[in-house]
């Protein structure tokens, strides 16, 4: 017997956001809420289980895409039908979750993005239209992490092209667009966060690292064919 | 008698041989990582010994200074080290993140009750 929709929520230090972010996909869906505690050094894990979430605690910090994984691959143990990765520092909205998933309900799309274009500092959006233009690919919003995926999907992320990546965005459309699956990005809207600060990027530093390692990871993938059929219901 | 360069080599040689047994004597060291290390220093101690055979290579080879050949295929060989070490530690870390997002969803059937918290339970690595 399939499982229908898992939602998973990668998390470093948010016990401060924790809470609400479960109460507000607990109001909006009936699926298993996943916590995925990155060896988290406050009580994240302690605040989710309270909420009565399932909680992986990681023994060691994997990174966003590793931490995400973990939901993946649970997801693939349990065999979820449908699996939604949402952040857990209250800037994805749980009310967007019905328009993720509605597509693959439909048998539209694989893979499907939550997309917020109009968030971001200039040199985010110009990093985009770079890293979109030596990819083809054609996702405008290339760094959300609100995504939903269905079960083949899911098993596809479990293979050895994205056990070493560091974030759920480039690398994970490539490997997927690689192997064929169809991606569709809907537009959402996103909040800014309430408190802390992005995992990804914290400080100038992690920005260039990051800016490096994907342009290293969009060369070494040049040449791969495309997506099977990307689609996009943004203006 | 060994002229003072021969000896300096030979001696290297002997030196790297005896800290790599030690290393693996004290298990700091694996023993395949060993076989590379023990090959480097028996060359050491070759070339110490027969300083002829490094000028045999180099005629062989066409390298008319015959020395710079030594520096050449040192250089490569650490470029190859590197490498293979490289690529050994990404296939490490592919098992290292493995095990771990594993260990989370086992621990996470281990302790499924809301008051149990698996983290504080989990044997810390030593």
């Amino acid at each position: 017997m399939k499982n229908k929709l898992a939602v998973l929520i990668p998390a470093l230090n948010e016990e401060k956001n924790i809470r609400e972010v479960i109460q507000g996909v607990r109001k909006v869906i009936t699926g298993e809420i996943v916590v995925i505690d990155d060896a988290s050094s406050d009580s994240t894990a302690r605040a989710a289980r309270e909420e009565g979430a399932k909680v992986l605690p990681l023994l060691l910090p994997l990174g966003a895409w590793g931490a995400t994984r973990t939901g993946i691959r649970y997801a693939n143990q349990h065999q979820f039908e449908i699996a939604v990765t949402i952040d857990a520092d209250g800037q994805h909205q749980p009310e967007s979750i019905a328009a993720l998933i509605a597509p693959i309900l439909s048998n539209q799309a694989d893979v499907v993005i939550g997309s917020c274009t109009e968030r971001g500092s200039i040199p985010r959006k110009l990093s985009w239209l770079f890293f979109r233009k030596i990819t083809g690919l054609g996702v405008r919003d290339l760094t959300s992490g609100f995504r939903a995926y269905n079960a083949a999907a899911i098993s596809q992320l479990m293979t050895s092209d994205t056990a070493l990546l560091d974030y759920q965005d480039i690398g994970i459309l490539l490997a997927l667009s690689k192997a064929g699956f169809r991606i569709l990005e809907v537009p959402v809207m996103m909040c800014p966060r309430s408190s802390g600060h992005s995992r990804v990027f914290s400080s100038w530093w992690d920005v260039f690292r990051y800016l490096v390692i994907t342009l290293i990871l969009c060369l070494s993938k040049a040449g791969m064919p495309a997506a099977s059929e990307y689609r996009s219901e943004i203006g | 008698m060994f002229p003072a360069s021969q000896l300096t080599s030979f001696g290297i040689g002997i030196g790297v041989a005896l800290a790599i047994l030690v290393l693996v004597r004290k298990n700091h060291l694996m023993v395949t990582h060993a076989v590379w290390w023990l090959a480097v220093a028996a060359a050491s101690m070759a070339f110490g010994a027969y300083p002829r055979l490094i000028d045999w290579i180099g005629g062989v080879l066409g390298i008319h200074y015959p020395p710079t050949l030594l520096i050449v295929i040192g250089m490569g060989l650490i470029l190859i080290k590197m490498l293979t070490m490289d690529l050994k530690r990404t296939e490490q870390e592919r098992k290292i993140r493995a095990l771990t997002q594993r260990l989370a969803i086992l621990e996470s059937e281990m302790y499924p009750r809301p008051d149990q918290d698996a983290a504080e339970n989990a044997t810390s690595l030593p």
